[in-house]
């Protein structure tokens, strides 16, 4: 068994190895699907409501240093420790360069698929540290992505699902909650 | 002592990411592409306790294997002699966690203990060895060529 708590270490093994032979991107998917099965439903059914309860349990049981602000109209969370990346960082094999795109990587299928616009900024691939925006409006998500350039984020670092604006809204009106 | 001490919130779920990986990788890369991740995991990640069984001490294995099976709250006996180490598990947490989330365990969900464990003996006068008995029990043994 590899320990729980060790999971994210083997992980970056797991990147390593699919980055070497392109292979990220669908492997993303892959657990993208396995991720809906812990939260799709309460993401579609509940909304933003949803995905803050979600991470509020994932704040306690991965040891984050998260902070989450639920306004009128969007979602904020700024991870100040992020515990996934420092155990990458803290650990005898070498860090994958792409660690943190994963979470956007099962991020934004998910989001999408619940009617949910995704903005992150990555901050930087040895930062442990990111901040996101999680909205059912185009007009903040846009908003969002322009604050973060405006405050020195890099183009690089910014993931989104804005440029998939059309299902995210297709889905919003089939699967939102009555 | 151990090289990643961890003795905070577990985050259970981890099991299920696992083994979705495992089906990913032998079904897109093969069983022995997986195997490879696993053993360099061993070498790698568990570093440390590679380079301590290369040089015969088996320490931070043991408090490796006792403290990960005993935070996850697994049934096991741990058995140790002269140049044997045993390890009987008789409910895995991994599978235990997989089967309380309604997932279907990989069938190579056991490679992670089998290359695992080999990874860290490579190259060292240590040799591990993984007999399945059965869902979430099995015996893991790592024996000293020299037997002291």
């Amino acid at each position: 068994m590899i320990p729980s708590d060790h999971f994210v270490r083997f992980y970056n093994e797991v990147f390593k190895f699919l980055d070497e032979r392109d292979g990220l991107q669908p492997y993303y998917e892959e657990i993208s699907r396995h991720q809906e099965f812990h939260c799709l439903k309460e993401f579609r059914e509940k909304g933003l409501q949803g995905v803050y309860e979600y991470y509020q349990k994932i704040r306690v049981e991965e040891n984050c240093i998260l902070r989450i602000t639920m306004e009128k109209d969007r979602m904020v969370s700024f991870m100040d420790r992020c515990p996934s990346l420092s155990k990458v960082l803290d650990c005898d094999a070498e860090p994958c360069a792409k660690y943190c795109e994963h979470c956007s990587g099962w991020s934004i299928p998910l989001h999408t698929k619940a009617g949910i616009y995704y903005v992150e900024n990555m901050m930087g691939p040895k930062e442990p540290r990111c901040a996101s925006v999680r909205t059912e409006s185009r007009a903040v998500a846009e908003q969002a992505v322009a604050d973060f350039l405006a405050s020195g984020a890099k183009v690089e670092h910014i993931f989104s699902n804005l440029d998939r604006w059309e299902e995210v809204e297709k889905n919003k009106k089939e699967g939102r909650r009555p | 002592m151990l090289r990643y001490q961890e003795n905070n919130e577990l985050h259970l779920d981890f099991h299920g990411t696992t083994n979705t990986t495992l089906n990913y990788i032998a079904d897109h890369y093969g069983v022995e592409a997986l195997k490879g991740i696993l053993r360099k995991t061993g070498r790698e990640v568990y570093k440390s306790i590679h380079e301590k069984l290369q040089k015969g001490d088996a320490s931070e294995l043991l408090e490796h294997l006792n403290w990960f099976y005993f935070r996850e709250k697994g049934k096991y006996q741990l058995t140790v002699e002269p140049g044997k180490i045993v390890l009987e598990v008789f409910e895995c947490p991994a599978i235990r966690h997989l089967r309380k989330l309604g997932l279907e365990p990989s069938p190579h969900v056991c490679l992670q203990t089998s290359e695992v464990n080999a990874g860290m003996c490579e190259d060292s006068p240590w040799r591990s060895e993984v007999q399945v008995l059965g869902e979430g029990h099995c015996i893991q043994t790592f024996t000293k060529e020299d037997g002291k």
